[in-house]
């Protein structure tokens, strides 16, 4: 069927001579046209290039002398070139065949769409769907409502005191009794943190999100920031994780692979482990701040322009060119509940299984920390950082376990409150500082997995600093100002 | 058995354009030495049957990923006499360079815009005759959740049979 009077471009002179060339070598029949052959070898086509071997013998070679010498004629990649010159002639045929009628009457859709994406009146429209998507849904009902069930009830009542006995029975030694069933135990640290904890937020969350999703507000909102994000060296697309991370910055840093360039990928990683509070943060620093609207704002206020801040910094510091952003806005439309619920089934299972493994790293992590005592050490070191940033020593305990178990973390600052041991100053430096530091110890080792160790390692050293850089000059700020709130 | 090979991007409607061909006999099976699963069926376009095979998503003819190598292992060593290249109509200047790529390789593949009515919806207007001239290759419009150019699309087929199988 190869007929020769179809359409066929044109590439330039150098590469017209190059590919005629290597037709020339093609001795073969290869069913396709031999200027295919020749194009796909250009564009380092490997299964191509076994073909040839196999039928050209000898003269392979030769058409490997032209490959080289072809690509050596360029300064980008032929394949690019080619897809480049495909693309023009594409848009050249697009436009001589498209024509757009006249706008008829705009419908209601349209124009709700045009006022999400309107900065003015969309900035208004996301806070709200932050509020009552994350904040109510996620937040109270998810991460309130039924973790209190699972993790007090099922695991508290019945799993966990039912693992322990079973273990204690079982095996006499102590230390792998700790291991297993222990207060960091693999079963009832790691795996009830998996089901007790995330599970409802992450299940909630991904609902939310798959509804956010369905509807077609998510393109629209990648429309609204795209701007800004361009200002951080980022585009529209990292929407996607960004928002994600206000469920689970391990899962969202998992999900930075659909970023195009490697270079907005480091960005993305580094503001999700800095500046995204995943909800399980969130609900400790909402209950923190309880009462305290002036703390909030000022909490938002400084985590906003940090965000801003690194972003910016970060994408003067890696030069790259700027990420360019098509995103088709398909139309809004009403979600289909039944295509809700699979999506979110789907997501839940596949973030589950690559979770699970993490945490149950972490609660060995945590017990070998415990035996060694080098969690006690850690506890010293870390009290100098604390006092720097005016916080008491005891908060150095939170701030480790934390770490390690977000509940730990929350409770000690709660006692450190409730004992009358932190001023209101002294709260909002901690939840700012524990906003920017590592959300826990899973995200750690995702930014190892996904970054590689180098990057992993320099990304957590530098929010390390960072995150009480930024806690020392607030509490400086406040001092100066002579501000008790 | 002459065969018919669905092609395109993913997300474009082949399943649904392969279910209207066939009507509900398929059988699916993993591509020799690979884990990507092909479905296979038989449509009576005209007097004629055909085997036809619907191919993993494909977004350009030199693969990268195990679907894209298998599509084009279909299209390269099955022979199929008609290529139907299905496309999302509204995205034309994405969809179009893997047209140009299969004309490239003297495919004479029958080009189909699916999903019109959302172009139509959308105040838009393709000039299927001038695309027609541009590519030298036939253009059929199809909805092929509704069933919407199905006869045209096999009359087409018919016509392109004839002349070069």
């Amino acid at each position: 069927m190869l007929k020769d009077f179809a359409k066929r471009i044109g590439y330039d002179d150098p590469l017209e001579i190059y590919l005629s060339r290597i037709e020339s070598l093609l001795l073969s029949d290869y069913k396709i046209t031999k200027r295919a052959i020749a194009i796909l070898l250009l564009q380092e086509d490997n299964e191509m290039l076994d073909r040839i071997k196999d039928k050209e013998k000898e003269r392979a070679e030769e058409i490997l002398k032209v490959i080289q010498e072809a690509k050596a004629h360029y300064s980008h990649p032929l394949s690019y070139i080619i897809s480049l010159r495909r693309q023009k002639e594409t848009n050249r045929i697009s436009q001589a065949v498209m024509s757009f009628k006249k706008a008829g009457k705009v419908s209601f859709s349209e124009r709700l769409s045009k006022i999400m994406m309107n900065p003015l009146t969309g900035g208004p429209i996301l806070l709200a769907v932050l509020y009552y998507g994350l904040y109510k849904f996620v937040g109270t009902f998810g991460a309130g409502v039924l973790v209190d069930f699972l993790e007090d009830k099922v695991f508290g009542n019945y799993v966990n005191p039912f693992v322990t006995n079973l273990v204690s029975a079982a095996i006499p030694l102590k230390i792998i009794q700790d291991l297993l069933a222990g207060e960091y135990g693999v079963i009832t640290l790691g795996v009830r943190y998996a089901f007790a904890i995330i599970l409802p937020i992450v299940a909630t969350f991904f609902f939310a999100f798959a509804i956010v999703e369905d509807t077609g507000y998510l393109p629209r909102l990648a429309m609204l920031v795209d701007q800004l994000f361009k200002k951080i060296g980022l585009s529209g697309r990292a929407v996607i994780p960004l928002v994600l991370g206000f469920g689970c910055d391990t899962m969202a840093t998992m999900v930075t692979r659909t970023l195009p360039t490697k270079r907005e990928r480091i960005i993305a990683t580094l503001l999700l482990a800095l500046a995204i509070p995943c909800s399980a943060q969130m609900g400790v620093i909402l209950a923190l701040l309880e009462g305290r609207p002036l703390g909030l704002i000022i909490w938002l206020g400084v985590i906003f322009l940090v965000f801003l801040i690194a972003g910016y910094l970060a994408s003067k510091i890696m030069p790259g060119e700027l990420p360019t952003f098509y995103m088709e806005i398909p139309p809004l439309r009403l979600p289909q509940f039944s295509n809700i619920f699979r999506k979110t089934a789907s997501r839940l299972n596949w973030y589950f299984w690559e979770i699970l493994p993490l945490f149950l790293f972490a609660s060995v992590l945590i017990w070998l920390g415990q035996i060694t005592g080098i969690f006690n050490f850690l506890v010293k070191i870390l009290e100098y950082p604390i006092g720097w940033i005016g916080l008491p020593p005891q908060a150095a305990i939170a701030f480790l376990f934390g770490f390690f178990r977000r509940d730990y973390g929350a409770a000690g600052l709660y006692d450190l409150k409730k004992a009358g041991l932190l001023s209101g100053n002294q709260l909002i430096i901690s939840c700012i500082t524990i906003t920017l530091f590592l959300p826990c110890i899973a995200q750690l080792l995702m930014n190892v997995k996904e970054r590689g160790l180098r990057m992993g390692i320099a990304i957590s050293i530098f929010i390390l600093f960072f995150s009480f850089s930024i806690g020392y000059a607030v509490n400086l700020i406040l001092t100066l100002l002579n501000l008790q709130l | 058995m002459r065969k018919i090979a669905i092609v395109g991007s993913p997300n474009v409607g082949k399943s649904v354009m392969f279910n209207n061909l066939t009507g509900s006999y398929a059988t699916v099976s993993n591509y020799p030495g690979t884990t990507v699963e092909v479905l296979r069926g038989k449509a009576r376009i005209g007097s004629e049957e055909f085997e036809v095979i619907d191919t993993p998503g494909m977004y350009s003819f030199l693969p990268i990923t195990e679907e894209e190598r298998v599509s084009r292992a279909i299209i390269l060593d099955e022979q199929p006499c008609v290529i139907l290249h299905i496309i999302d109509a509204k995205n034309l200047e994405r969809m179009l360079p893997l047209t140009l790529q299969f004309l490239e390789a003297g495919l004479l593949v029958i080009l189909v815009l699916n999903i019109i009515d959302e172009v139509r919806d959308l105040g838009i207007n393709i000039d299927v005759l001038h695309l027609e001239k541009e590519l030298n290759i036939p253009v059929v419009e199809t909805v092929s959740t509704t069933g919407e150019g199905m006869d045209i699309l096999k009359g087409r087929i018919e016509e392109h049979v004839k002349r070069f199988c």
